[in-house]
């Protein structure tokens, strides 16, 4: 967008009139994480304010302390110049404060008019559907956000349900809006609509907090950026003085500990020339008919790792899934040793040696309600000692579960127990080694390090390069991008469904990968230095 | 506030057992004190009931007799509970079962040795039947089956009553709403304890052995606890639902066929008598391990038995649910119970 927005521009502010929203050294704490630490941010009236930050960098907990939703645990929030206690979300939208979530919270089987007044104190008590919907377009008119008042949210689109989202929070005379991602879900044209509306609503005196991984919106739209690291506030800088370069580079870049773990032990297996398995222009669907992965092509080969960085929730899911027989392309091939694979199916890619530590231990990779035994077993219950002849034997599952607890040095008192009741850490080191005893070609490991200490990482990565020193493929997932450059030999990026690039880790630098996580093409990236 | 008692994550068998016996005695405790209010006398009703249910021979044939259908459809609903999905339906099955073995038996001549296993296979495939629909119904188009399951009951039974008063009813005798007595019978193995009673025994000893030890059973143990896990590892969930409902069609029915062919002889409207209910009652006591629904069926048979005893002392029918009713809600609070216990380190332990 490059026609500045004239009409928008905000209006010249009186010296001495106070931010809208202004946070004072705010702390959130929650067992065993800082979620934020003395984030001090104020936002002034007319101004789009952009909060940008990794996954986890402490925005989402930031904005439901400012919505009601969590009380911090320290610091202060002043609202025009008045310190406020938003004790529940109630009360934020009463102080002028509202927010458009990235999942929509609308009443699908309602009318548009019937949501917009939905838990509304100016509501008429006794109103017909008319009155509801005459009320509705006259919202929309003043507010420049066209909807039709008597649709079903059900079979509108997400602009359009966003539209009304956003109109339901200004009706309730907000003064600050906060939107998380709003363009996640929108065609380009329907973003372009979006910010112009924006504008509008910041020519009035309003403010807006936008949280956006896409640089170059961000760099479109807003006045301020600030950039939050780790829970923390890093700096806020005026648009203008910014480039996407420098963005990406503060958001991600710490200090990077460049740890060479790439460097193979004398006898290790080389990296085979075939690859193991491949996509060939893979493009896959939601339930919605939205493209999760948009014509993929990558080969796997045997003693290398590769890393797949990007935001979450622009295709990492779907990429395992495919990967690991568990989710079958809409188009393209799955190539296993060069052969198409006609029907993917994961027990089939699980005898042909592919390992698969799944993003959600809990949800997909075990049955918390069984025993410790049970669930060590769910890849080897077929084979011998366990299976065999249609059988079971619960000792040889037993001492299986014990085999894979020695080597995964998790100490269990009680086989028969419920596995939910292990610690997170305790359950992923399992789910790690039960599918590295598995994993002869292939593993798939989907943030293996999420939610461990330092010390479990270490180890979990050290299973990695053990594997890869004895010639089995790798595909490492991470969201952490010092862990990727640490121990990928190549980087695939994907950002919305696309893998924007496949680069080599040894000469990769933290900026150019940044700019290709939020969307920017190599040649985009070749212009800055 | 400081917290007096703590919540275990799991409970041993032994801690569970210990807080169902509480918990039964302090139904009886209630009951008995709700008799003695109501101007009984409560010692003589419970000699009265101990010596009609295990204090005689007659006493522990009627036992046996109800505790067949009782293990059969406990089993039936234990089955469905491994993979999480709830037959309330065995009462239908129950009755498909009853009409395919009438059937079969009223029409079909010949020497016992082969009547009785065709009656046993087709009423087996008629629960089978009874309970596809909503199989299909469940595992092609997540239907639930909690409804299509119950409601089939009640088509199942006047499906029942109308055959017995209508079509097939006996125009010899005249008996109301009841088919000629079958030619066939189980054989009897004591008293009027037939064949089907140890048979019931064997086929809740092989499903125990089938869920625990095949490597099916353990597909559909995944398959319950986590059917996303299931689909991670492979395991085709939707064909084992399938045959975990069918399978569970078919025990119900089976129990159709032995109170058919063993205990009532002939085809009647009512002939499930609640079984199919009571079976879920079973279940829930057996906790989703067939071995259990053993003593839960001896459990739920000695509640029906002693109600029928109380019955002949003019207590109504209604006082015998009430009991039943008493006992399930004790034990599910003495379950719920067992889960905690009171912090030591606190000195003002609770009373």
């Amino acid at each position: 967008m490059t026609d500045a927005p004239s009409s928008g521009e905000a209006p010249p502010l009186p010296p001495g009139t106070p931010p809208i929203l202004q946070l004072m050294g705010i702390s959130k704490y929650f067992p065993g994480v800082i979620a934020n630490a003395d984030v001090s941010l104020d936002v002034r009236p007319g101004e789009i304010h952009a909060l940008l930050g990794e996954n986890g960098a402490g925005k989402s907990t930031l904005m439901n302390i400012v919505t009601g939703i969590y009380q911090p645990d320290a610091g202060e929030i002043v609202l025009d110049g008045y310190a406020q206690r938003l004790a529940s979300p109630q009360e934020a939208i009463r102080a002028g404060i509202g927010m458009v979530h990235q999942h929509f919270k609308l009443v699908q089987a309602f009318t548009v008019a019937e949501n917009i007044h939905l838990g509304w104190r100016d509501t008429p008590p006794r109103a017909s559907t008319r009155v509801l919907e005459a009320r509705t377009r006259a919202l929309s008119e003043r507010f420049g956000f066209a909807v039709r008042p008597d649709a079903r949210i059900a079979d509108l689109s997400a602009g359009e349900q966003q539209r009304v989202e956003i109109l339901r929070v200004l009706a309730r005379q907000a003064r600050l809006l906060i939107l998380d991602e709003p363009t996640a879900v929108l065609t380009p044209t329907e973003a372009r609509d979006l910010f112009r509306a924006l504008q509008v609503f910041r020519a009035q005196g309003n403010a807006v907090i936008l949280i956006s991984h896409k640089l170059d919106e961000v760099m479109d739209i807003s006045d301020r950026i600030s950039i939050l690291r780790g829970g923390r506030k890093i700096g806020t800088f005026a648009t203008a003085d910014c480039t996407p370069a420098m963005l990406a580079r503060t958001m991600v870049g710490r200090d990077i500990v460049r740890r060479d773990l790439r460097a193979r032990p004398p006898g290790a297996a080389p990296v085979a020339a075939r690859p193991a398995l491949g996509l060939r222009h893979v493009t896959t669907r939601d339930e919605r008919g939205i493209e999760t992965l948009r014509d993929v092509t990558l080969d796997l080969h045997g003693g290398e790792i590769l890393g797949i960085a990007g935001v979450a929730g622009n295709g990492q899911r779907e990429l395992t899934q495919v990967l690991t027989g568990l989710l079958a392309p809409d188009a393209g091939d799955i190539l296993l040793d060069g052969v198409p694979v006609a029907t993917p199916d994961p027990a089939h890619f699980a005898r042909a040696g592919i390992g698969h530590i799944p993003e959600d231990r809990l949800r997909s990779g075990l049955a918390p309600s069984l025993d410790i035994a049970d669930n060590m077993a769910l890849r080897e219950y077929d084979r011998p000692p366990i299976g065999g002849r249609g059988g079971y034997a619960p000792r040889a599952a037993q001492a299986l579960a014990r085999q894979i607890a020695d080597a995964a040095a998790v100490r269990i008192p009680d086989y028969a127990m419920p596995i939910r009741n292990l610690s997170g850490g305790n359950q992923q080191r399992l789910v790690a080694r039960r599918e590295i005893r598995i994993a002869d070609r292939i593993l798939v490991a989907a943030y293996p390090s999420r939610g461990l200490d330092i010390g479990a990482i270490a180890t979990v990565l050290g299973y990695l390069t053990d594997l890869r020193d004895r010639g089995v493929a790798i595909v490492l997932v991470s969201e952490d991008l010092e862990e990727l450059l640490n121990v990928a030999d190549r980087i695939g990026i994907l950002f919305q469904g696309r893998l924007m690039a496949t680069i080599d880790a040894a000469t990769a630098d933290m900026e150019t990968i940044g700019l290709l996580m939020g969307g920017r093409t190599a040649a985009h990236t070749g212009g800055t230095t | 506030m400081a917290r007096i008692v703590q919540r275990l994550p799991s409970v041993s068998p032994t801690r569970l057992l210990i807080w169902r016996a509480g918990a039964v005695i302090a139904a009886l405790l209630l009951t008995t004190l709700f008799l003695a209010l109501s101007g009984r006398d409560p010692a003589l009703l419970a000699e009265l009931v101990v010596r009609s249910t295990v204090g005689s021979r007659f006493g522990l044939e009627d036992l046996a007799l109800f505790m067949t259908p009782l293990m059969l459809t406990g089993a039936a609903v234990t089955v469905t509970s491994r993979i999480g999905i709830w037959n309330i339906g065995a009462e239908g099955q129950f009755y498909a079962g009853a009409i395919g073995a009438a059937g079969i038996g009223l029409f079909v001549h010949g020497p016992a040795l082969l009547v009785l296993p065709l009656m046993t296979f087709c009423g087996v495939l008629c629960g089978m039947a009874w309970i596809l629909v909503p199989t299909l119904a469940r595992a092609y188009a997540s239907v639930n089956e909690i409804i299509t399951t119950l409601l089939l009951n009640f088509v199942a039974a006047l499906l029942t009553s109308y055959l017995a008063v209508g079509p097939w009813h006996d125009r010899v005798t005249g008996a109301l709403a009841s088919t000629a007595r079958l030619p066939v019978a189980i054989p009897d193995l004591w008293g009027v304890v037939h064949w089907g009673f140890p048979l019931a025994l064997a086929v809740v000893a092989i499903l125990a052995a089938t869920l625990d030890r095949t490597r099916w059973g353990y597909e559909v143990r995944i398959s319950g606890a986590n059917p996303e896990a299931a689909r991670y590892a492979g395991i085709p969930v939707r064909a084992r639902i399938v045959a975990v409902m069918l399978l569970s069609g078919a025990l119900a029915a089976l129990a159709g066929v032995s109170e058919v062919a063993g205990t009532v002889h002939r085809l009647q409207g009512g002939i499930a008598n609640n079984f199919g209910y009571f079976g879920i009652v079973v279940a829930v006591l057996a906790r989703g391990s067939c071995l259990n629904v053993l003593p839960a069926a001896l459990l739920m048979a000695f509640i029906l038995d002693s109600g029928i005893v109380l019955q002949t002392q003019q207590l109504t029918a209604s006082t015998v649910l009430a009991i039943t009713g008493l006992v399930l809600f004790m034990i599910s609070i003495g379950d719920e119970l067992a889960h905690y216990r009171p912090v030591s380190t606190s000195k003002e332990a609770a009373p």
